[in-house]
């Protein structure tokens, strides 16, 4: 077979190959495309994000249609209660749009309790002593109840207003209450609450899914084997900073998916007046939830030399993880304020604040800022650790090791 | 030229590698010999830059060595391995990239280089569905991809089958040939005796023996096979001679005074037919055997 090796020419073989060589590539930018290259053709990762896509769809899609049917009760009655019923039945809509009420005619008292007991009837409506009685089998039907309960307190206002010669409108004049806010709203309020809780909760899964999968893929090198050649090819720091753009890139984008079809599906349910509101907050949310996490994973992976290892090296990560879950649920006042601002913590908490209306722009930024500036510190210990378990291709390593270790 | 000097390494109390000195001289292959643990692979990661030394110098044409000219080496370590789920062109011409090629020319290579090791309709495969062989030579490539300055090859005969075993000496001389230095280590003392120019044997840390391989053969003890008519028994009484072995009609001997070996022959001669007599020149064990003991 004819020789295709081109023999090196020795006149040059001491230049220095400029960086530009890597065909206008910085190598971590070649590190990151391949990160991202490879997890877009594996077909568990592209299957996982379709799967919990079609959930949150379905999820939404099932909240909107749910939201627009009433649930019909048949509410049984004897002939002397059916007026009421008819009553009842007749102002179900307007009370509460989810409840829709059935007359079911019965001849006496026993009938209609065996009509409720047998399941054929929801509730039977009677005249008591002092006022009416709606029965149930097992357990009370809320919204029904409190429909009845309306229907029924309305109809015996009206009846005694007629007595006393006046009106129900008569008698509850100046009696309103409403309510109002100096600050804010208080849909917003709830909102936030609400929002707050969604954002602590998806940052918990958010890190614990994407931050396993950079540990697993820093790990990767090492696990393989490849890790000499590389190294020989490229500073160790290049490969690293690859991995966590790469990794966060493909983070950030499935969860501007999931949000995404998110959002879309709140925009057709009744909330979707809150879409404007959230969308901001769900942005800042993205943007520190890449400063957050990622270089933080990157240790789990650098210390370990094996995919097993990950479970024990990241185990304070974890921990770590649970403490912004939790903190993020029950600080209030000023520690709310204070770790606002302390990575990771301040990864949920400032766009929490932001969404609640009680921090400005540049407070968002100078959190921003310090968490930037941690991920950074916590990129180069992790390169450290990196560079000195390199060679380590079986068993963990301890922090102390590693970061004593002679390289 | 690479130039090794003093190099040392520690690993807690344990000395791996003691003070190591050799050169590895351009257009020469240069054989790496030593057992178990005497500190070959680590010798090779510190002039690869991957491990860190405590003493010493490696120098590259005159001058003390660089990462970028670390970069322009071919490596194989020893312990290798590529990404087994990755496509076998794809990664080989990401690991041209990173060693600084464009992305047409990784691929032209890894291409020439697949079809002279057979692994052309291989191309798209991943890597975990080659045979262990075929992911051997793949790795192979890797190291020579990017028409590197120096080679530095850790075990690279170790788990291919003969006919990989030839493509990849052939490779190896055709590298040296075009003026690249090439060290590379191995446990196949056969092999290196066929292949080497020049050999550095190490024994616990340090250089036992370096330089070219005829030196050390004529280094080594000098033996004669004597093949006569009648019983050999009587060269036991020769002066000046170490008997090796003798069986019947045949006897080895090994020369210990100079001269000795004319007087053998004359006696022998004076005895009636001498039908052998040869020098027999030390296999490569043997000074192995010998340096390494």
């Amino acid at each position: 077979m004819a020789t295709t090796h081109a023999p090196a020419d020795p006149t040059n073989a001491g230049l220095p190959a400029p960086p530009e060589a890597r065909d206008g590539h910085a190598p971590w930018a070649l590190v990151a495309r391949r990160e991202v290259v490879v997890k877009l053709t594996d077909r568990a990762f592209v299957l996982g994000t379709v799967v919990t896509l079609v959930v949150i769809a379905g999820f939404m899609g099932w909240q909107a249609w749910s939201a627009g049917q009433a649930t019909t009760y048949t509410v049984a009655a004897t002939a002397a209660d059916r007026p009421m019923v008819e009553r009842v039945s007749a102002e179900a809509g307007d009370l509460d749009d989810t409840v829709a009420v059935e007359i079911g005619d019965v001849p006496d008292a026993a009938a209609a309790r065996a009509a409720v007991s047998d399941g054929e009837a929801d509730a039977w409506l009677h005249r008591a002593d002092d006022g009416w009685v709606l029965t149930t089998d097992r357990e009370e039907q809320g919204s029904l109840t409190a429909v009845v309960r309306q229907v029924v307190r309305q109809a015996a206002l009206e009846q005694q207003a007629s007595g006393l010669g006046t009106t129900v409108e008569q008698l509850e004049a100046g009696g309103a209450v409403t309510t109002t806010l100096l600050s804010g709203d208080a849909e917003r309020a709830g909102l936030a609450a609400g929002v707050a809780f969604a954002f602590a909760f998806l940052f918990y899964i958010a890190t614990l899914t994407f931050g396993i999968t950079l540990a697993n893929s820093v790990v990767e090198e090492k696990q393989s084997r490849i890790v000499e050649i590389i190294a020989t090819s490229i500073p160790v720091r290049q490969l690293l900073v690859g991995k966590i753009v790469g990794n966060s890139m493909l983070a950030v984008t499935q969860m501007v998916l999931f949000a995404g079809v998110g959002l879309l599906g709140l925009s057709l349910t009744p909330y979707s007046a809150l879409v404007p509101a959230v969308s901001g907050p769900v942005v800042w949310f993205l943007v520190f939830f890449v400063a957050g996490f990622a270089a933080l994973w990157a240790v789990a992976g650098a210390l370990a030399s094996r995919t097993e290892e990950i479970q024990s090296t990241s185990t304070p990560l974890t921990m770590l993880v649970l403490a912004v879950f939790f903190g993020s649920l029950f600080l209030d006042g000023t520690a709310k304020l204070v770790a606002s601002y302390i990575p990771p913590f301040s990864a949920v908490l400032m766009p929490t604040r932001l969404l609640e209306g009680t921090a400005q722009w540049w407070e968002a930024v100078l959190a921003l800022g310090l968490l930037l500036a941690a991920a950074g510190a916590v990129v180069t210990v992790a390169e450290r650790l990196y560079r000195r378990s390199l060679l380590q291709t079986s068993g963990k390593l301890s922090v102390r090791q590693a970061w004593s270790a002679p390289e | 030229m690479l130039e090794i000097s003093g190099l040392t390494r520690r690993f807690g109390d344990v000395t791996a590698v003691d003070g190591v000195s050799f050169d590895v001289r351009d257009g020469a292959l240069t054989g790496f010999v030593g057992g178990n643990g005497a500190g070959k692979t680590t010798t090779m990661r510190m002039v690869m830059g991957v491990l860190g030394r405590h003493a010493g110098e490696v120098r590259w044409q005159g001058r003390p060595i660089t990462a970028t000219d670390q970069r322009r080496f071919g490596y194989m370590p020893e312990e290798r391995g590529l990404y087994p789920k990755q496509r076998v062109l794809d990664q080989l011409v990401y690991l041209g990239q990173l060693k600084g090629m464009s992305a047409t020319a990784a691929r032209r290579g890894a291409q020439a280089h697949l079809e002279r090791f057979g692994l052309a309709d291989r191309t798209t495969a991943r890597l975990e569905e080659l045979s262990l062989g075929n992911q051997q030579r793949v790795q192979v490539v890797a190291a020579l991809l990017h028409d590197p300055v120096a080679l530095v090859l850790d075990e690279p005969f170790s788990g291919l089958d003969p006919t990989a075993v030839d493509s990849m000496a052939d490779l190896l001389r055709e590298h040296a040939a075009s003026g690249v230095p090439v060290l590379f280590s191995s446990h196949q003392l056969d092999l290196v005796e066929r292949l080497c120019d020049r050999l550095v044997i190490l024994a616990r840390g340090r250089v036992v023996a370096s330089g070219d391989a005829e030196e050390l053969r004529s280094g080594g003890p000098v033996r004669y096979r004597l093949t006569l008519e009648h019983d050999a028994g009587w060269v036991r009484d020769v002066p000046g001679l170490h008997v090796v072995d003798v069986d019947g009609r045949h006897a080895l001997v090994e020369v210990l005074d100079p001269g000795a070996e004319q007087a053998v022959l004359r006696a022998a001669s004076a005895r009636g037919a001498v039908l052998e007599f040869t020098p027999v020149r030390p296999a490569l064990s043997d000074i192995y055997r010998e340096v390494a003991a």
